[in-house]
């Protein structure tokens, strides 16, 4: 338990560590400099890997779908959340419902 | 409001697998969605805490040039430091291009006040969002559980399609995307900082190399 809160606070004060870093050095270095784009990209690289490892191969409650469920339902999303002019409230909630009834379906309701 | 989704996804997600002190814990302290989600899976793929550590700050570092871009906005002179560094620590993407678009029209005195208030709002939102997905997971047929947790990877998928306009982000996505899972098949501990990593530098190497040759 303590290790786990530990671990939590850890990561807090790595996350913080960006935006107090910001406060200091805001106005005093440029931000287009290629070290920030460097990160800029590993930053997005890590996010969409994750969220697409997530999808494809799922740890837990979501490895008990299948997984062409799982693209089409991702799939109707995208197309939802576009037709919907980016509106991701939508797009999510077309997700949701796209993949509930597509394992119930499957699942023979 | 809509991040407010994601969190109920995160929440979703984190039960069963960290009591509900640790999630809301992440989220009043972390208050960034994806460090949260990479922190939890990783710690399910049993990775060392120090590349936790340090795979949850390489998702933050954007916070620095987003902090850098608004503060210049928010300071006034005779405001306490102290309070512009409580601030920042809500800063997060939803706050921050809401801030971006408003304060240039309001009076200076009101922007750190207006951004406060924003901000604050949504983070309780997420706090009772994390709260609502862990005990809703709890309670609900595992059909729409699995819907739930389908949530959190599906947000970050939509807004990185429909919110990525430069470049280097789009390029960069692309690698993270494939080199991500391929790296998870081969290290599964590793595979959420070395997919940052190497397809991030990746994508940075192709458009450098670009550059040289235009």
């Amino acid at each position: 338990m303590l290790e786990l809160a530990l671990l939590i606070l850890g990561c807090a004060l790595a996350t913080y560590l960006w935006r107090g870093l910001g406060m200091l050095v805001s106005g005093r270095v440029r931000m287009d400099s290629e070290f920030f784009i460097w990160a800029g990209c590993v930053a997005y690289a890590l996010i969409a890997g994750l969220a697409v490892r997530i999808l494809l191969l799922p740890t837990g409650t979501l490895a008990a779908t299948p997984l062409p469920e799982r693209l089409v339902a991702c799939a109707i999303a995208l197309i939802v959340y576009f037709v919907f002019r980016r509106n991701l409230f939508v797009g999510i909630a077309a997700g949701f419902v796209a993949l509930v009834t597509l394992v119930a379906i499957r699942s023979g309701f | 409001m809509v991040l407010a989704a994601g969190y109920l996804g995160f929440g979703a997600l984190a039960n069963g697998q960290f009591p509900l002190w640790a999630a809301l814990l992440s989220t009043v302290s972390i208050f960034a969605l994806p460090g949260q989600l990479a922190m939890l899976e990783m710690s399910i793929a049993g990775s060392v805490p120090v590349m936790i550590v340090i795979t949850v700050s390489l998702t933050a570092a954007r916070f620095l040039p987003m902090t850098v871009a608004l503060l210049p906005m928010l300071r006034t002179v005779g405001r306490p430091a102290w309070q512009i560094y409580a601030a920042v620590h809500l800063l997060a993407m939803t706050g921050w291009a809401a801030s971006m678009r408003r304060c240039p029209d309001l009076p200076l005195e009101q922007r750190l006040p207006w951004f406060v208030g924003f901000a604050l709002t949504n983070w309780v939102a997420c706090l009772v969002a994390t709260a609502v997905g862990y005990e809703l997971a709890e309670s609900l047929p595992p059909l729409v559980r699995q819907g739930l947790v389908f949530i959190g990877p599906l947000y970050f998928v939509l807004i990185l399609t429909g919110e990525t306009r430069t470049r280097h982000g789009v390029v960069a996505l692309a690698c993270g995307a494939v080199a991500g899972p391929l790296i998870h098949v081969a290290a599964p501990q590793w595979s959420v900082l070395l997919g940052g990593l190497i397809g991030g530098t990746l994508a940075w190497g192709l458009l450098v190399g670009v550059k040289k040759r235009a």
